[in-house]
């Protein structure tokens, strides 16, 4: 880390014009749903939505043309997401297909995964999940005890994934699995693109104390699946997921969750606001402001090929802490009684009861942090 | 960097150095006042990112000596020292990392203990923090040619950042470093101090958070992030 300069964010053509071209979609196309649908929208699914994004074009935008895709600079797709995410779009079930599993399966998938499952994905059909944590394998992910064991049919699974995000409505998992008897740690593990209706998979709801289903318990009953399910190199699961969990973690998402709280907060405030709530929007857009310049330099860091692992985390702990605590703090100003039907009431509600979830989920506070220190040289 | 600002760099270090006992005049001296004069009128024709880079060197250099002073005019001081600000930050930083990496208790040193680990994080995030907005402040104000009042939404919330990172940052540096660290002659204090002392300076917390937050009242909460993203 060094302290004079931010990695220029500059991405190809005009991107006013991108960004002029999304807000008029979105003006037209935009659901005028629930306004606490648009606080932590990364988690709101709506399949319409997601199809209607993909056949304009703004999913899988890196992807090659030939896997459907949009062949875009990976800043471009910075900006349409960040302004997605600020206007509060709902835009949870692809999610994760296009922000990881597709870019994954480009980088490590075989020409027949590519072809079966990218053009889905671009067209914001196809969604994915990610399954990592087991019951004993939470934040020590390489404690992973699921099984494949290669056989002559194809791999036999067995074992158990939690926390799965969006398995219920998910059409494949990229699961980590131990792919090698008696392996241990982060030794022996691959990673096999599931197809979630394969027979002996079962998905039980887990609800969240919020009242939503949004992630899920997963169970793997001697389940067969081709050998063609291999992603990348067998025993470099490892590998693959580290390089995958840099362009989870860095992304506007870790800092644009309570977005639409911010912009119900300033509409409330008025043009003249209580000296006290000015207060607090100017400490809040400072924080937003600083966090946008830090989140665009790793993004375009990551997009020169570079692996910002420690500005990624950086990013990811102060968007963090910034989206969890601007609940907290708008509550100790404001006052808006807890059963507020207004905007700014149930958008508050909302994200002060969500927001356990920001540091929890995509790393907890405590790896995170110890990964910083692990740049800085300490372990 | 480009290899001129690395020269700029190197010059600044070694002219600061001398400073440090001589006073400010070797920086006079040394043209530090020309820096942002154009080069047509006899000057260095240097830019923000200039300035911000020697000025996070003399922040840790000779953070008493009134080098932002020499260097820009008033309306551009309370972006100076966030530049200040930085390097002083980035200064206490590396001296809590080299000490929980020296010290030794419980037969290891500071660092393999995972409170101090964690707390280490939390001041790398904040430096990086005010290291960013000092480096986005000083695009900003490249943009404008340094007019002042058209950067005025970035030098608030550069200011305001770097004001609320001094808590954190002062704190965990002067905790992980123990006893030595509260004691005159360590160096953890040259930068501490004047760290406290700057963020009372061109407008404490309050000022520019009631000032920010009444020129983004006035965007909407739509049109703060219009406004962000069209600058």
């Amino acid at each position: 880390m060094q302290g004079f300069a931010l990695y220029p964010f500059d991405p190809p053509g005009d991107v006013a014009a991108l960004r002029a071209e999304l807000r008029a979609w979105l003006a037209v196309n935009q659901p005028q749903g629930d306004i606490v649908a648009r606080a932590n929208c990364w988690a709101s699914f709506d399949a319409d939505f997601s199809r209607a994004l993909g056949a304009a074009g703004y999913v899988g935008m890196t992807l090659p043309k030939q896997y459907g895709g949009g062949d875009r600079h990976p800043l471009e797709r910075y900006v349409v997401i960040e302004e997605l995410l600020a206007a509060g779009a709902p835009v949870g079930a692809h999610w994760i297909a296009d922000r990881q599993t597709g870019p994954l399966i480009l980088r490590y998938g075989s020409e027949d995964q590519r072809q079966r499952y990218l053009p889905g994905i671009a067209k914001g059909e196809l969604y994915a999940c990610i399954g990592l944590s087991e019951p004993g394998a939470g934040s020590d992910l390489a404690a992973v005890r699921t099984t494949a064991r290669e056989t002559a049919e194809g791999w036999r699974i067995n074992g158990q994934k939690i926390w799965t995000t969006g398995a219920h409505f998910s059409h494949i998992m990229l699961a980590l699995v131990r792919t090698e008897e008696g392996s241990e740690r982060n030794a022996g593990l691959s990673q096999l693109l599931i197809d979630l209706d394969t027979p002996g998979i079962t998905i039980r709801p887990i609800i969240d104390m919020a009242g939503n289903h949004d992630f899920n318990e997963v169970f793997f009953d001697d389940v067969l699946v081709p050998h063609g399910t291999l992603v990348g190199m067998r025993g470099q699961g490892w590998q693959q997921v580290t390089a995958e969990l840099g362009l989870e973690r860095s992304g506007p998402e870790r800092y644009l969750s309570s977005q639409a709280l911010l912009a119900a907060l300033i509409d409330a405030a008025g043009a003249e606001p209580d000296p006290a709530v000015a207060v607090l929007i100017g400490e809040l857009t400072a924080e937003m402001w600083t966090l946008r310049q830090l989140s665009m330099s790793t993004a375009a860091k990551l997009a020169a090929g570079e692996d910002p692992m420690v500005e990624a985390s950086v990013v990811k702990e102060l968007g963090n802490a910034f989206e969890q605590d601007m609940p907290r703090r708008v509550q100790a100003i404001v006052d808006c009684p807890w059963g507020d039907p207004g905007d700014l009431g149930r958008l508050l509600r909302a994200l002060l009861i969500a927001s356990p979830s920001f540091s929890l989920r995509g790393g907890t506070r405590e790896v995170i942090r110890g990964i910083i220190a692990r740049g800085l040289g300490l372990r | 960097m480009s290899a001129a600002r690395e020269m700029l760099c190197d010059t600044a270090r070694a002219v600061f150095a001398e400073a440090a006992t001589a006073g400010i005049a070797p920086v006079e001296e040394a043209g530090f006042a020309l820096l942002l004069v154009p080069e047509g009128d006899g000057g260095f024709g240097g830019d923000w990112g200039d300035v911000n880079a020697v000025l996070q060197i003399a922040g840790v250099a000779v953070p008493d000596l009134p080098v932002a002073a020499l260097i820009a005019g008033e309306a551009l001081q309370p972006a100076a020292i966030v530049s200040l600000m930085a390097g002083a930050m980035g200064k206490a930083l590396a001296l809590s990392i080299e000490h929980v990496n020296t010290r030794q208790q419980f037969g290891r040193p500071l660092g393999k203990f995972q409170a101090v680990q964690q707390s280490l994080a939390v001041i790398a995030c904040e430096v990086r923090a005010v290291e960013a907005a000092a480096a986005a402040l000083a695009a900003r104000l490249d943009a404008v040619e340094l007019d002042a009042a058209a950067a005025d939404f970035e030098i608030a919330a550069a200011k305001l950042r770097a004001n609320r990172a001094v808590g954190v940052v002062t704190a965990i540096a002067h905790q992980v470093h123990g006893a030595i660290g509260f004691t005159a002659e360590y160096e953890l204090n040259r930068v501490t101090i004047p760290l406290m002392r700057w963020r009372g300076e061109h407008g404490n917390d309050a000022y520019w958070a009631a000032k920010l937050g009444r020129q983004v009242a006035g965007f909407g909460g739509r049109g703060l992030w219009e406004a962000l993203t069209a600058r």
